[in-house]
């Protein structure tokens, strides 16, 4: 197969009303390759959720709906599919791992039927075969005495474990991608470290390419290859780890860098960028940032940046990028 | 290749099964309990009536009228002759077929439709909502007169009054449960993974709201049984000659001054079935209603 496993291509999401919808993902394009680890960073109504939900086309409809933009994955059109003919790719070729592992396990159903409940859809095996399966992939995920917990509950679980149960409901039928919408958020420190080496084990294990969505750069180095940083529904800035780390281009990524509390750091008071993220109904003409940003030029407030390259594979937009200008003009 | 990472919860204990729970209520509350073996020797004498009934309920004697009891006919006679215990005994089979029959098919019916309105939303959640209301604004007494009047009397017509009185209580109670049961986490979970509508119906929100319709279940079962008698007694249930509490009570009044022990009879075996279902049905909801445990 030639080309990337997921392309989105100007994905637009808006919520509300016909007449007058709200943009919650505006032109949203970033691609994620067979195996690889992407990153989707940003505050809190970026938008990283919604873009994932809808790669699934589980945009709640209404008040939800996708608008526009293309969603390519492994070839097929997501987007001019059926809707009847999602179930099939769902949980088969895209396993999705959710926020709350406290209350994304149904509480009366064992943990072993949950688990062999996506194999029983997509698969013709035999229950003996999907309880090996599923048992293989308890034993995987860290879930010690598989056989014996594979009928207890979800109450009978911790949070991490219970998270460890969701990926392994993820990955039973070893999707090409996992979407992991904020997989260590409800998780305390040890635990999430410990859920993250699980993530990166599971990837080079199986060559399953991840999408993880955090609002933490430090979930995201520890995992992704690339990152994408999203503000206000839109990308600001994508690029590989090191140089965004590095060489962070974006004011707003800067600032999200700058946030991170530090040991060694003895200021008083822990840096943060000025106001919040504006009303999604409120956006000007110019970019999304301009308000809250240091470094604001006149031009910001009246025009949208163009994504411009910074160096090589790292690209923002960002009129301060002097890329910006060159790639405007043309 | 395993990852070997310490667990976080080296210990789990298996929380008692509901059967077990449920034994143990039995076993510390002695209420429950008689009323859970009065209700079950009720159902034997339902299933064995033939055997332990002493004389043919329908046998007329014109010798053997309003006769007091007696050891030949424990309970005596009625204005026919006929042995009133053998007629109760009878009688329990009407009560029970239609106390347990009904509220089980409304059940059934009022859940689907309730948990369809409920988890689909939109305009079909407005038609069944509307659709509840419609049949909830009938008193139930009425809607079994209706029915009875407009198909006659007869067991499967006083069946389809009683469901279709039941089935909207089920109906708001499934609907409701099943609004807030679809918008937990693992209902999209399950969407995520690829499981199909009526599936995540099936598997995922009837068990999570199969408590709440067990304990609706129990509770109408008396209901059914009151009712039952009701109509029997206004001459719209079970047809004579076939006994029914209900329509014994009828015969009897006719005769209060001949004998009043056929009225006195079913009458307490309704009052005291009426009231084993009610404690039966108390207990249930204790049992399946964590608030309540201790």
């Amino acid at each position: 197969m030639t080309g990337p496993l997921l392309e989105v291509e100007a994905l637009s999401v808006a919520f509300g009303p016909k007449l007058n919808p709200v943009r919650a993902v505006d032109a949203v394009s970033f691609t994620v390759n067979a195996g690889e680890a992407v990153g989707i960073v940003g505050e809190s109504g970026s938008g990283k959720s919604v873009t994932s939900l809808a790669i699934l086309r589980l945009v709640p409809d209404p008040p939800g709906r996708i608008v526009g933009g293309r969603i390519r994955f492994a070839g097929a059109d997501l987007l001019s599919l059926p809707p009847a003919r999602m179930p099939e790719i769902r949980g088969r070729d895209i396993g999705m791992i959710f926020q709350e592992p406290m209350s994304s396990l149904n509480p009366v159903m064992t943990i072993g039927d949950q688990i062999t409940e996506a194999v029983m859809l997509h698969e013709r095996i035999s229950a003996r075969r999907r309880r090996a399966l599923a048992l293989e992939m308890l034993d995987l995920v860290g879930i010690p005495n598989p056989a014996e917990r594979f009928l207890s509950y979800p109450h009978q679980f911790s949070g991490g474990m219970r998270q460890r149960v969701m990926i392994a409901m993820a990955l039973v039928c070893r999707p090409k991608l996992v979407i992991a919408d904020e997989p260590t958020t409800a998780l305390d420190v040890t635990i999430q470290a410990q859920v993250l080496a699980l993530m990166n084990r599971i990837r080079s294990t199986f060559g399953t390419a991840i999408l993880i969505i955090s609002h933490d750069f430090g979930v995201i180095a520890e995992v992704a290859d690339r990152v994408v940083v999203m503000y206000a529904g839109r990308i600001v800035e994508q690029g590989d780890v090191r140089s965004i780390f590095r060489h962070p281009a974006h004011p707003y990524t800067r600032g999200l860098l700058q946030s991170i509390p530090r040991l060694e750091d003895d200021r008083r008071r822990l840096y943060q960028i000025p106001g919040s993220v504006p009303a999604p109904g409120a956006r000007s003409a110019g970019c999304p940032f301009c308000p809250r940003c240091p470094d604001r030029l006149p031009i910001c407030a009246n025009a949208m940046p163009p994504m411009a390259e910074v160096g090589p594979s790292h690209h923002t937009a960002c009129w301060t990028n002097p890329g910006a200008s060159v790639a405007g003009a043309q | 290749m395993a990852i070997t990472i310490a667990s976080d919860e080296p210990e789990y204990a298996r929380s008692p099964s509901l059967v077990a729970t449920f034994s143990r209520r039995l076993l510390t509350d002695p209420v429950t309990l008689v009323a859970v073996l009065y209700l079950g020797l009720l159902c034997l004498v339902a299933i064995f009536a033939p055997l332990i009934a002493p004389n043919d309920p329908l046998a007329q004697s014109i010798l053997q009228i309003n006769l007091p009891p007696s050891r030949d006919h424990w309970l005596g006679t009625d204005q026919f002759g006929r042995d009133v215990l053998s007629r109760i005994i009878y009688g329990s089979r009407a009560s029970l077929e239609l106390g347990l029959i009904s509220p089980l098919l409304a059940a059934l019916g009022g859940s689907i439709i309730g948990m369809i309105g409920g988890y689909f939303g939109g305009i079909v959640d407005r038609v069944v909502g509307r659709l509840i209301d419609l049949l909830l604004s009938f008193p139930i007494l009425l809607l079994g007169i209706i029915v009875a009047a407009a198909l006659g009397p007869g067991f499967w017509n006083l069946v389809m009054a009683l469901v279709l009185a039941f089935a909207p209580r089920f109906a708001r109670i499934a609907r409701a449960s099943t609004l807030s049961i679809r918008n937990e986490p693992f209902v999209e979970a399950a969407v995520a993974a690829g499981v199909r509508h009526p599936t995540i119906i099936v598997r995922h929100i009837l068990p999570n709201i199969a408590g709440s319709i067990a304990v609706l279940i129990t509770l109408w079962i008396s209901s059914a049984i009151q009712l039952e008698a009701t109509l029997s007694f206004l001459g719209l249930g079970t047809e004579p000659p076939r006994p029914s509490w209900g329509n014994i009570i009828r015969d009897g009044l006719n005769n209060l001054f001949g004998s009043a022990w056929p009225i006195v009879s079913a009458g307490f075996a309704i009052t005291l079935t009426v009231l084993a279902f009610n404690l039966l049905g108390d207990a249930v909801r204790d049992v399946l209603d964590p608030e309540l445990k201790e």
